[in-house]
Parts: C-alpha cells; sequence; structure tokens
C-alpha cells in the first residue's frame, strides 16, 4: 500500500530557559539563564497509509502535537527522518504546503476583523486555486458545515463554533490530501462537535484524504479513528486497532452477576471490587488475570444463577490512556 | 505575484476595520509636526538667524520634509512581526505557499499607500494654516535620486524592523522592548526625524553616514532639498544600496536560523 506519511525515529529536543520565581529569581535568570533540554519526541517511528485516519491519544505533554508539528514543517527535528507524500516537510516547498493542512483548535488564521469570506478569497489566491474549483470546493465545505449564513459576518462577532467551522473551511479550500487536526473540538457544546466529526468522517471518506488526528474527546476518538496511535512522554507505546487497545491496556475484568437470592455483599468484597448492587444484578471488577479464578470461586460460593465476564468499557482504557497510566501498564 | 496583490487588498481593508485607531495615529503625527514645528519656528524667530547653516525657510522644509518621508519609510506593518512569532500566529503563515517575508513587505506597502494618501492631505492641511516658506525641488535628477533614497530606505528599514523583530524566536518576551529601543530610540534619532543630522558635531556625523540610519530620513530629505548632489549623492546611494544588500542578507540568515530554534510554543 502507498504511504502517505513515514517517520523514522523522529527526536525532538527544545531547550528551554529555567525560570526561577521572585523578583530575585528573574535577575538571576537574566544574567546567567539556566538552560535545560527537554526531550519532547524521543525516538518515534510509524507510518500511514493513503486514505487512512489515525487517531494521536495521550496525556497533555505526550508530544501529539510537536507531532503534527514536525510533520507540517513548523518544528526543525532534532534527529531522524519525516517523509510526507515523499517530500520533507521542513522544506516547505510550495507544492507540498498545497496538499497538506494544519487545523489547531486553538489558533485561528481567520482575519479577525473581516469576515470569513475575505479570508477564503485570500486562501484561493495564496494556494492558487482556480476559479472553478474554488466555487465547488466552498460550495461543498460551506453546505457541509452549514455556514452559508455566517460567511458575511465579521469573525469577531461569531461564536467559538461558528468560527471553527469557518476556520474548517479556510484550511480545506485547497482540498488538502493530508490534514492534521490538533483538537479540532475543543472548547465547543456537544452539537458542533457532532457537526465537526460528522463532516471529518465524510470529507475522509469523499477525498480518500489521510488525516491524523488529535483530541482530549473521547468520543472524537472512537467515532472517527479505526487505527489509534498511543503517545506517552515523548514515546509511542500503542500503535493499533482500537478494539486492540482494550486488550492492551484494560487493567480489569468486569462480571456481571445474577443473584438467586440475597447475601451479604461484605462476602464478595474478598473476590473482587463491588461496582454496583441492584438485586439481583451485581456487578463486580476483578484483575484480569484473576478473572477466571474469580468466577469459579463465585459460581461454586454463591447462589448464581447467571454469570458473565466482559470488558472494560473503552471509555475507561481511553480515560486511562489519558491520564498518563497506560505507560506504566506497557512496561509490564 | 496575484497573491500579493490579495494580501494588499485584505490588508488594506484590515486598516480600515481599524478607522478610529488610525485616525488617531495620523492626529497624533500632526502633532509632532506641530510640535516641532513651532520649536523650530521659535528658535529662527529672527528672519536674519542662520544657524548650523539652516535659516527659517530650510529648516521648515525640514520639517515638513519629515512628515511625508516619514510615513513613506517609517510606517511599516512589519512591526507586528514579533507579537507574531511571540503569540505564534506566525504558524498560520509559514503553513502557507507564500512567501512570509512578501507577505509583510506587501502589508508594509499597503501600510504605507494608506499612510500617505493621509500624510498628503495633511501636509496640504498645515500648509494652508501654517503657511510655511517651502522649497519645491524641479531638478529631475534630484527628484530621480530622492525617489530611490526612498526605495532603498524602505528596504533597509524593513530589514531592520525584520531583524530585530526576530528575537522572540529565542527570546520570547524580549520582542516589544527590543522594538522599542531600535525604532523608538535609535531610528527617531539617528535617521534625522527629530532634528537635521547635519547639525551634530562633524565626527559624529561621519561615523553616522557609515551607519545605515541618517539613510531612513535625513538622506533622501537632503537629496530633495538639493542640498545633497553630484559625487556625495552617488556615494550616498552606494552606502545605502550597500547596507540594503548586507543587511538583507544578514535578516535572511538570522531568519532561517529562528525558525530552526523556534518552538512554535504559544499553544
Amino acid at each position: 500500500m502507498d504511504k502517505a506519511i513515514l517517520v523514522d525515529h523522529l527526536v525532538k529536543n527544545f531547550e528551554v530557559t529555567e525560570k526561577t520565581p521572585g523578583l530575585m529569581g528573574a535577575f538571576s535568570t537574566l544574567l546567567s539563564p539556566k538552560k535545560k533540554v527537554v526531550r519532547a519526541l524521543k525516538d518515534i517511528s510509524f507510518s500511514v497509509s493513503k486514505g487512512e485516519l489515525v487517531g494521536f491519544i495521550g496525556p497533555n505533554g505526550a508530544g501529539k502535537t510537536t507531532t503534527l508539528k514536525v510533520l507540517s514543517g513548523l518544528l526543525y527535528p532534532t534527529a531522524g527522518i519525516t517523509q510526507v507524500l515523499g517530500f520533507d516537510p521542513w522544506e516547505r516547498r510550495p507544492e507540498y504546503l498545497k496538499r497538506i493542512s494544519l487545523v489547531m483548535g486553538q489558533k485561528n488564521q481567520l482575519w479577525w476583523d473581516l469576515p470569513a469570506i475575505e479570508t477564503f478569497e485570500l486562501n484561493r489566491a495564496i494556494y492558487e486555486i482556480p476559479k472553478k474549483v474554488y466555487k465547488e470546493s466552498l460550495d461543498e465545505l460551506v453546505t457541509l458545515l452549514e455556514v452559508e449564513k455566517l460567511l458575511n459576518i465579521q469573525v469577531r462577532r461569531l461564536s467559538l463554533g461558528q468560527r471553527m467551522r469557518l476556520e474548517l473551511v479556510a484550511a480545506l479550500l485547497h482540498q488538502p490530501e493530508i490534514l492534521f487536526l490538533d483538537e479540532p473540538t475543543i472548547g465547543l457544546d456537544l452539537v458542533a462537535q457532532e457537526k465537526i466529526r460528522n463532516f471529518i468522517y465524510d470529507y475522509n471518506r469523499k477525498h480518500s484524504a489521510t488525516i491524523l488526528l488529535t483530541s482530549h474527546n473521547m468520543d472524537d476518538v472512537i467515532d472517527l479513528a479505526r487505527r489509534v496511535i498511543v503517545i506517552d512522554d515523548g514515546r509511542i507505546i500503542f500503535d493499533g486497532i482500537l478494539d486492540e487497545l482494550i486488550a492492551r491496556f484494560a487493567k480489569e475484568k468486569i462480571i456481571k452477576l445474577t443473584l438467586t437470592k440475597e447475601i451479604d455483599t461484605k462476602e464478595l468484597e474478598k473476590i473482587g471490587k463491588v461496582k454496583s448492587i441492584q438485586f439481583p444484578e451485581v456487578i463486580l471488577r476483578v484483575p484480569r488475570s484473576a478473572a477466571a479464578v474469580a468466577a469459579s470461586e463465585l459460581l461454586q460460593s454463591f447462589p448464581v444463577g447467571d454469570l458473565t465476564i466482559e470488558e472494560e468499557d473503552i471509555e475507561d482504557v481511553i480515560r486511562v490512556v489519558f491520564r498518563g497510566e497506560a505507560k506504566k501498564l506497557s512496561r509490564k | 505575484m496575484k497573491k500579493y496583490l490579495s494580501v494588499f487588498k485584505i490588508s488594506f481593508a484590515q486598516e480600515f476595520a481599524y478607522r478610529l485607531n488610525f485616525i488617531m495615529w495620523r492626529v497624533r503625527n500632526v502633532m509632532q509636526i506641530i510640535l516641532v514645528f513651532f520649536l523650530w519656528d521659535t528658535v529662527f524667530s529672527n528672519p536674519g538667524r542662520v544657524l548650523f547653516g539652516y535659516d527659517r525657510a530650510k529648516i521648515l522644509t525640514y520639517v515638513f520634509g519629515i512628515m511625508i518621508v516619514k510615513s513613506l519609510v517609517l510606517s511599516a506593518r512589519a512591526a507586528d512581526v514579533a507579537g507574531d512569532i511571540y503569540r505564534g500566529d506566525i504558524m498560520n503563515h509559514l503553513l502557507k505557499p507564500m512567501s512570509y517575508f512578501k507577505f509583510w513587505f506587501t502589508r508594509d506597502i499597503s501600510s504605507k499607500a494608506l499612510n500617505l494618501l493621509f500624510a498628503v492631505g495633511e501636509f496640504a492641511f498645515l500648509f494652508i494654516i501654517l503657511r510655511p516658506p517651502f522649497f519645491l525641488q524641479t531638478d529631475l535628477l534630484a527628484l530621480f535620486g530622492f525617489f530611490l533614497s526612498i526605495a532603498l530606505a524602505i528596504f533597509i528599514y524593513f530589514n531592520l524592523l525584520f531583524m530585530t523583530s526576530s528575537i522572540p524566536f529565542w527570546a520570547p518576551e524580549l520582542g516589544w522592548g527590543s522594538h522599542f529601543l531600535i525604532t523608538a530610540i535609535v531610528i527617531e534619532f539617528l535617521s534625522g526625524s527629530l532634528f537635521p543630522i547635519d547639525i551634530l558635531p562633524l565626527t559624529i556625523q561621519k561615523i553616522l553616514f557609515i551607519s545605515p540610519f541618517p539613510y531612513l530620513i535625513f538622506f533622501p530629505i537632503q537629496v530633495y532639498l538639493g542640498r545633497i548632489s553630484g559625487s556625495v549623492l552617488l556615494g550616498g546611494l552606494a552606502i545605502s544600496l550597500f547596507w540594503a544588500i548586507t543587511l538583507w542578507l544578514v535578516m535572511n540568515f538570522i531568519w532561517n536560523k529562528g525558525l530552526r530554534a523556534y518552538q512554535a510554543s504559544g499553544r
């Protein structure tokens, strides 16, 4: 299969000046700055095929955004190779930039004091989009994102959700083959999130665009990405299908019981954590490795009518990832 | 080329979004001119007085010359570049198939066009109320030299601005201070926009004329006034050209370094 993105042993270090608090601290920083190297990406490698939609997840400061910035040519890699569509992103060749787009949920390119349509027209000129293509592209995006009525309003008068949708239009007018999305739904209400998600899904399908998405929004990841890359502390600790994530990081299994008569729940605590009791239904959490033993013990010593062993919810697993606890688990 | 025409247009539209702001800025300029005008008017209240080789007519022409030349040379949008880097907004530009320098140069030109438009109006207004003696240059060669020196001055100033604006690549919090130091103090003082440089002691003048600063304001005005011509004019243009090229090269070098060091932080 054609590889759209290739990342091989990528390393990115930042040099930062450490600040000592207080006025005296500020002076001493000024006179003898203490430099510290922060290792944002510690040797990561992965590749993405054309048309794939990959979710990047991990706790804050793990290196997700740094990766996207290196791939879009904003950051100069300390070591390693990155290749996107056969280009070295750092060179920022116009032919390359015309085929990609980076959308950051917290960064806007729309001209604040002017209606969004002005920015669109500017982008048409900058990306040298032929008039006909521009018109089609604009019509399609405007309809999909439902922004017809917002085009001629000064950007600063719009709500965050409206602005975000217009940002997407501005970023996609040139129909990029590769799309880097950094927290595209941050700060949006549920309806707006849904709109953006549906749109990303459609865009991926329609244009067979390759999409890399980072998000702290569980629904973004679950709804959109089949494949996820978990990054933590500058390293990739998981790269695979979303379902496999559970097998890898779920610490516990869920045992659901139906009891035939009421019993002392304290007895159940000896076997596992009791999550809920609504007689006759009981839900227990037990360590993965002890699930089989726990189940047989339950069947032997308790009045059990029915018993099932289930996986943890995907949400719970992803929560573990966002909390940065996945790292500990993957070392086991 | 079409790209930059669009940048020019949107930039112009943007300036108009802050009409009141812009008008206040122009009012400030007019006030400044009136202040400097009356200062020199008082110094030269005795009509026969000649100081530092300037009589009343010449010094007042100089003051009016400053107004036009300043709006051409020193009004520059590129002063926002430091903030662009500091806030991380520069990322939006770097992601586009467009030269960042040309983008800002175009915005500068559009800002200058607007400022010049107003400066001409103010010029007429002040001319009518103050009725200064004014010298109209008719020598085509001098006029050509004047426009050439203005073009070089614009380019030199652009490079100086971009160089000081690159400081936030390494030290994000120094952006504003350094910019103030360079533009407000060094350039205002050394370019001749507060007083004509040839009233300074000769040794200082000699040193200054090797630096790029007098070529921003003082030199073009002197060329217009016909006080600099012939071989001195050619020599001045040569130094100007030398600085324009040198600063362009240095600025490019610094920027390439800066972009590599850039941490693209700021959300």
